[in-house]
């Protein structure tokens, strides 16, 4: 996992990940059932659902929020992050 | 006279998307002389229901993301024939359902909007899907390339196709580009029952949605490889999902897409030879992940 990229970008410096909004979540773990990569964690204490290993998202998918009924997932905006990582690949590349 | 269409419309009884299906399969029901099934009943005494769903086609109409009346035709293994959900038509036209679950004048005419949208496809006048007039530009694959993994094969083609790292391709020819999933995608979801490519006419970013697959599992939203206006649609799959599972990079195309950046998609893109490597580490990552 250690050299994990996407489109030749280290993961760690892009970032897409899930945002939850608690004021909207029913904690149904809808969500987390369903992605394999491990990125929430359900827990004991409040909130019971975190987002708890952001850079395991796979870049650009939404998959999960799919699956929530009441709307409580978002993620950045898919334009800015592509930006970034182009200029994330710029910068590798001119090194 | 038979019903033509038989309508499965959420029960969401506390929900106001749920609120809006039900108010949209009266329309509806009252346009095409259709049926409508309660899903409450349905679930208690599905026999009641046998021979309608014999005869008509299947229409659900969720309310929100919890999909419940999709959920029901999923585990009574009925077969779709449209798909309609509430709170995505909602979005689409920047409506807000509010608290108020009765049905006021915003919510009428809402409703009324989205069955003028959908009154084509089911009125079988000019449904607004292109048919793919160009069905010869594109030749089958030659040549695949092979991972095995226990007892799974997955196929990359080798030549024409590109692909991004969330397992969608592009098959380019000229300014055409015809696009759908990976062998790999296809079978991590397993049977595939029913597909919403995206609507022709539609512009389509790189990275951006074109449509939604869904399986017993899950929805899933398709990444598109490319930029482009959507030309036409695979019809085939939205009576034939399972074409995907059989052969997704031929029979089981989702949509040709005019092509209007494709020298700068390019960039992002990976050819088949390294999208194999790419496709091999997930292969091993999900096992190990086990
Ligand atoms: S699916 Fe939505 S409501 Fe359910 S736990 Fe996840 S974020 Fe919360
Ligand atoms: S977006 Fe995809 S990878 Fe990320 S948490 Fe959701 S299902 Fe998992």
């Amino acid at each position: 996992m250690a050299e994990n990229t996407f489109m030749g970008v280290p993961r760690e410096k892009i970032t897409w990940a899930p945002v939850i909004d608690y004021s909207r979540c029913n904690y149904c773990l809808e969500c987390a059932k369903f992605c394999p990569h491990q990125v929430y964690e359900v827990r004991e204490e409040e909130p019971r659902l975190i987002v708890a290993n952001p850079t395991n998202c796979v870049v650009f998918c939404r998959a999960c929020a799919k699956t929530c009924g009441p709307d409580a997932i978002s993620f950045p905006e898919k334009s800015w992050v592509l930006e970034a990582i182009k200029a994330l690949r710029q910068e590798e590349g001119g090194k | 006279m038979a019903a033509k269409y038989v309508i499965l419309p959420c029960n969401g009884l506390d929900k106001e998307a749920g609120c809006l299906a039900r108010e949209l399969a009266l329309k509806m029901a009252a346009a095409t002389g259709s049926e409508i099934i309660c899903p409450v009943l349905y679930q208690t005494a599905p026999s009641r229901y046998a021979s309608l769903l014999q005869e008509g086609s299947l229409v659900v109409i969720d309310g929100c993301a919890t999909r419940c009346a999709s959920r029901i035709a999923a585990n009574n293994n009925l077969k779709i024939y449209r798909k309609i959900t509430m709170a995505e038509e909602a979005k689409k036209r920047d409506y807000n359902p509010g608290p108020d679950w009765r049905v006021g004048a915003g919510a009428a005419a809402f409703v009324e909007d989205v069955w003028r949208s959908w009154q084509p496809v089911f009125m079988e006048a000019e449904a607004g899907r292109v048919p793919g007039e160009n069905a010869g530009l594109f030749a089958g694959p030659l040549e695949y390339a092979i991972h095995r993994h226990d007892k799974f094969i997955f196929r990359v083609p080798l030549a024409g196709f590109y692909f991004n790292e969330n397992d969608c391709w592009v098959q380019v020819e000229g300014n055409r580009g015809r696009v759908g999933i990976s062998d790999y995608l296809q079978q991590n979801l397993s049977d595939i029952t029913f597909v919403t490519p995206p609507d022709p006419g539609t512009e389509v970013e790189q990275f951006g949605e074109m449509g939604t697959i869904e399986s017993a599992k899950a929805v899933y939203e398709l990444v598109s490889p490319v930029t482009g206006r959507v030309v036409a649609v695979n019809e085939a799959i939205l009576e034939a999902p399972e074409l995907i599972n059989e052969n997704p990079y031929e029979k089981g195309w989702i949509a040709e897409l005019e092509l209007t950046n494709f020298e700068a998609d390019r960039e992002f893109l990976l050819d088949g030879q390294r999208y194999m490597e790419v496709l091999k580490e997930k292969v091993a990552d999900f096992n190990a992940g086990k």
